[in-house]
This record gives structure tokens, sequence and C-alpha cells, in this order.
């Protein structure tokens, strides 16, 4: 049974090392997929982590109002503010229409005054008339609005305008507080006398709890490399579908399966010596993938892929079972079609189409709601979850304990499988 | 020639779901042990599946097989450790050499260490082709596939040696060197069953034939005795053609 086991794993190590078309499809082409794709979608996943809108500011107003916007447009995470001190109004809008900002604001001049002066002829007229008239408030030139322009590159949403604006009215909202504050200290020091003191205690008078309400599936947005390198390593794993349906297609139509039926034992040896092959080929690529992620993107500039190490072992219990998934399915191919040129075109047709549905090619959360449900039905999913699980949410095994039964089930399914098929044929 | 049966076929029946007739149906035979046995017949014939069956690769749907008076059902590693299978295509691997091809094969039969290589040396060198043995198969002739194929169902010495056309699409050098060489291994006492197309190399070769055509004999004996009991044919293939017809046969 060893030496049987053995010289199957011999044979199919010399078999694959000396097929280098398949080993380049299998190390070069996710290699270099990661590399592109990597680069490609890196700005992508970084509008939704990381980068900010940028904004550009024209603040020509001297008072609080138009100092306030600008500190806190900065102190936000949404902007990336850049104040502009010698562009008239047209040149900024020119930089936002040229797409060098995505936002342009412009705070006229005089805009705190404009404010001061409304909200005193408000709370002016607010009081008994004989009250009034012994006070001094400046409410000359009050009714004319303070101005902010605000212009938009095109392309952007309207949820992100909105923001925007939001922002913007918040701001002011802020500044109109402190200037009615400041207009009855005024007023109640020339009516009583009495100078008011500024509160000690700034208590916020709504506190708003900020909290995360997402799916499982929003709940960890990863960066381009924790996707790309996972699932690149996934679909490289599951192209062994190729080479190891051609190897067993070849066996059987030059008769090696058939002299090797009719020696002595069974032929379970010689089966597991070619899984076991490439069952481990998965383990190297997902090693020189991961060892990529490491080493080699972050010289490019990429983000680089972190791992503890408490979750080594977890990757080695994933990647065992994603292995495994795609030995069987393999085995499945090979034993169901009847040519190489079949198997490698329903063999990879496949898996890209697993590839795509498992959220390889377009992240799961950014798929439509539909998608996400005939994902959970791709293997190549069910791996990308667990990967997932472990570099995001930080699970451990017993995170990634569903995955694993899938893959193995998946594995278990179609082995039965071909096994079926074959004893069927040959009935 | 011993009188005892090496090969034994008791209404031995085998049937296809996909197909309408019986591939094989109800064939009687007895093989004795020393024998060089042809089994012919034209395509389609049922010779391939019988033999399949002889060779414990495919399961009969009805009767018995018995192998050196064991029945096959029961006694399948007995009876796999005693025989040897040559099949019709080339079953090697195109990208190892001829030595990794029989380390292989050898392997597989529970051969190992310097018996094996010793088994690997002799039977190149007996195929004179020691000096090419770490040449992969791929760049081998045609011949040279033929004789490799035929060492690696031979590595374990078997009793019975089950070729199914061995020298198909060779050059007459190398048909005859296999030729040759399997008489010789008969007379060390191996029973050869063999399959073929090549009339006047079965009728030369053969102790006795068996033509068989959908499934059943329908003849049986000597190549000399047949010729003799067709008056109006002057060899085996004659015969041949007056008991299959000239209808060809896709």
């Amino acid at each position: 049974m060893w030496t049987k086991f053995i010289a199957s794993v011999k044979k199919e190590l010399l078999l694959l090392i000396r097929d280098i078309p398949a080993l380049s499809m299998l190390f070069l082409m996710p290699v270099t997929l990661v590399l592109v794709m990597t680069m490609l979608q890196d700005s992508t996943f970084k509008i939704l982590d990381e980068q900010r809108l940028s904004i550009i500011i024209l603040n020509n107003d001297t008072g609080s109002f138009g100092k306030n916007i600008v500190k806190g447009l900065q102190a936000s995470k949404l902007f990336k503010v850049t104040t502009d001190h010698n562009s008239s109004v047209d040149g900024l809008k020119s930089k936002v229409a040229k797409g060098k900002f995505t936002i342009g604001i412009v705070v006229n001049k005089g805009a705190t005054q404009s404010i001061t002066k409304n909200l005193n002829r408000e709370i002016y007229h607010q009081f008994p008339e004989e009250i009034t008239r012994s006070v001094a408030l400046d409410t000359v030139g009050a009714g004319v609005s303070a101005k902010v322009d605000v212009f938009f590159d095109p392309v952007i949403k309207y949820s992100v305008k909105q923001s925007v604006l939001s922002a913007l009215r918040e701001f002011s909202a802020g500044v109109e507080s402190e200037i009615i504050y400041s207009t009855y200290a005024s007023l109640f020091k020339q009516l009583l006398g009495v100078e008011m003191k500024k509160s000690a205690h700034q208590v916020q008078l709504v506190e708003i709890h900020e909290q995360k309400a997402v799916t499982e599936v929003t709940s960890a947005i990863p960066n381009s490399t924790q996707h790309n390198v996972p699932a690149y390593t996934l679909f490289a794993i599951f192209f062994i579908v190729i080479p190891l349906a051609g190897n067993i297609i070849k066996e059987r139509t030059s008769g090696v399966s058939l002299r090797l039926k009719t020696m002595p034992g069974s032929v379970v040896p010689s089966l597991l010596g070619k899984t076991a092959v490439y069952f481990f080929l998965g383990f190297i690529q997902a090693t020189v993938m991961f060892l990529m992620g490491i080493f080699i993107l972050p010289l490019l500039g990429l983000p680089q892929l972190n791992i503890q190490s408490n979750q080594w072992t977890a990757l080695l219990i994933l990647t065992f079972a994603i292995s495994m998934a795609a030995t069987g399915y393999g085995i499945l191919i090979g034993t169901i079609f009847t040519s190489q040129t079949q198997a490698s075109i329903f063999g990879s047709i496949s898996v890209v189409i697993l590839a795509a549905l498992g959220g390889i090619w377009v992240p799961i959360f950014m798929m439509s709601d539909l998608m996400q449900t005939l994902s959970r039905f791709s293997p190549l999913n069910w791996g990308l979850h667990g990967y997932y699980n472990i570099l995001l949410r930080h699970w451990g095994i017993a995170g990634i304990t569903t995955d694993v039964l899938l893959l193995l089930g998946f594995f278990m399914a179609s082995v039965s499988g071909a096994w079926f098929y074959q004893k069927r044929k040959k009935g | 020639m011993s009188q005892q049966p090496a090969i034994a076929t008791v209404d031995l029946t085998k049937r296809y779901a996909q197909l309408e007739k019986p591939a094989v149906d109800g064939l009687n035979l007895q093989i004795l042990q020393g024998e060089i046995f042809g089994l012919l017949g034209p395509n389609g014939a049922g010779k391939t599946t019988t033999v399949s069956m002889l060779c414990t690769h495919l399961e009969p749907t009805k009767g018995l097989i018995y192998i050196n008076g064991k029945e096959v059902s029961e006694n399948r590693l007995f009876i796999r450790n005693r025989i040897g299978f040559v099949p019709q295509d080339i079953a090697l691997y195109e990208e190892l050499t001829a030595k990794e091809n029989l380390h292989f094969f050898g392997n597989m039969f529970g051969l190992k260490g310097k018996t094996l290589q010793n088994k690997i040396d002799y039977w190149l060198n007996a195929f004179n082709l020691g000096d090419k043995s770490k040449k992969k198969i791929k760049t081998y002739s045609g011949g040279m596939k033929r004789r490799i194929n035929l060492i690696a169902g031979l590595l374990h010495n078997p009793e019975i040696l089950f070729l199914d056309e061995p020298t198909v699409g060779i050059d007459v050098q190398s048909k005859n060197v296999i030729i040759e060489f399997l008489k010789e291994l008969n007379k060390q006492g191996t029973t050869i069953v063999y399959t073929s197309h090549h009339m006047d190399e079965a009728e030369n070769f053969c102790s006795r034939i068996a033509i068989i055509d959908y499934g059943k004999i329908i003849a049986k004996g000597a190549p000399v005795s047949l010729i003799a009991q067709h008056d109006d044919c002057n060899n085996l293939e004659d015969i041949f053609l007056k008991l299959t017809g000239r209808t060809l046969r896709d």
C-alpha cells in the first residue's frame, strides 16, 4: 500500500514538473492576476475605506462663520480640505470643473456680519418696544442672507451632495448659536448691567450614539490586498481541476487506468497519490500567494497583508478544505468528460463562473441582494468567506467551521458523484 | 502443455445498458495451461470485453470465470497476482522515461528495490532498449513503445499473459522481436491469451484459436485443424472471412 502510494506521488510529481504550461497556469496566472487586480482595484477599495472627498475652500469672510466652516470641514473624516486664498470664485469653479477637486466652497465676504445682523434683528423684535428703545443692537443692513456658494463635480452622487450640505448647515447652526448667545449677553448687560459668564459645562444636549447596524457581508470590508490575495489564491487552487482532470482522462484514454485496474490490490493508493500531489499543490499555491501579499505587494505601494501568528492554524485548516474541494471537483470532471479538450473547456469556464459568483472578481458586498444569495452556492464563496472571517473578522477556527464543512462536503459530493458515474458507466 | 485449464468460462455473458444485444453472449471457453490461445473476431465481436472480464476488470452480467481453478469474483487478488495484461493502447506515461514508467508499474505490482531494478534491466536488455531507457516515451518509435508496453505487463512474471493486439501498427522487425519473445516466454510455461486482427500472425503463433462474432464462439480449434475442416479455405483468413462475412464492421 505504502509503496504504491509513494510510487504514485513520485509519478504525479514528475508529470506535473514536466508539464510547464500547466505549472505556468497554476502559478504565473494567479500571481499576475493578484498584482494587476490589486493595483487596479486599490483606488476603488480606498474610496470605500479611507479616501476622503477633496474640497477646496475660498473663505472671503473674516468672521467666525467662515473660520468655523473651514475648521469643521478640516475636522471631518469625510473631507480632505484645501484652503485657497488666492483664487477668484471663477478660478475655484474652474478647479472643480477640471476635476482637481470634487467640491468647491466659497464663503462670501461679510457672511458673519450678515448672520449677526439678521439674528440681532430677530432678537430685537422679541422684546417689547419700551425695552428695546434703551438698547443698541446693530441691525443696519439686516435682511440680506449670508451667502455660501458650493460647486460640485457633476459626477458626484446625490447622497454625497446632501452630506456636504448637511455639514455646512451644521457648522452654520453652531455659529448661529454662538451669535445668539452673545447677542443675549449684550442685551442683558445693557438692560440689567449683568455680565453673563460663559458656561464652563459644555454639555451636549443631544447625544447621538453612532453604532454599526450592518449585515455580516458589509461588516468586513477589505482593502485591495485583503480581498485579492485570498480571492486569487482560491481561483488558483480551483484551477488545478484542469491539469488534474486532464491527467485522469489521459490515463483512461491511454489504457494506463485499465492496466492499473488489472493489477493486484486496490487502485485506492494510486488515486490517493494523485490526490495528495494536487492537494499539496494547492498549499504551495496558497503559500506563494500569501507570501506575495506579505512581502511583494507592499514594495509596489499596495497595502500589506497582515497575518497574525494566531491566524495561521485557521488559515491552514481552511486552505486544506479548499484544496480538498478543488481536488474533488477535478476528479469529478476528469471522470465525467471523455476528452481533455472537453474537460479543460468546461473546467476553466465553470471555475470562472464559480469565481464570479463567489465574489472573486467583484466582492460580495458590492453585489446585488440576488447575486449575494446566489453566491452562497459557490465553493469559492465559502473559501473567500472563510478567509474574510480569519483575516478581517479575526474569528479564528470556530469562525470557519461552517465554511470548512461545506468545502469538505463539496469534496465528498464530487468524489461520490465521480464514483457513482463510473460505476453506472461500467455497469 | 498441461491438460489443466488455465482459464475456463461457463456461460459468460456481458450486457451493457446502452446496447440492445449482449456484447458477450454465453461464452464457454477452456484455455489450457501453457497454451497460446488466440481470440479472433471482427470489430465489435466482443474480444476486448471478454479479455476485460478475464482480467478481472469487468464484472460479467452472468456466468462464471475460473482462473487456475479459482473462481474470479471471489479470488480477485489471488488472480491479479498471477495474470499480466498488455492493453491494445500504449498504456504508458509519455512524459516519463522508460525506466520511470517501468518503476512505477513495478511498484504497482508491489515490487521494489533491487529486485525491481534487476527485472527492469533484464527486460530492457532482452528487448534491446537498455541504452534508451532514460529517454522519454514520447521520443520512442511505435515499435519501441510496444516493447515497453509489453515489459510493463511482464515485470511480475505472470503465469497467464493477456495481450490485446500486441503488434498493431508496428514495423515488421519489431513485430518479429515481440512474437519470437512471446514464443520463448510460452516455452518457459506462460499461458498466453492473445487477440489480433492479423490472421497470418495468429495462424503461425497460436496453438489454438477461437473466432467470436456477436459475442458467440463460431469456430474453435488449432489453426491447422480448422483449415483442414474447411476444404474451400487455404488459410485462417479465408476461414475468418467465410464465417464472419465480407461486410465492413465499423
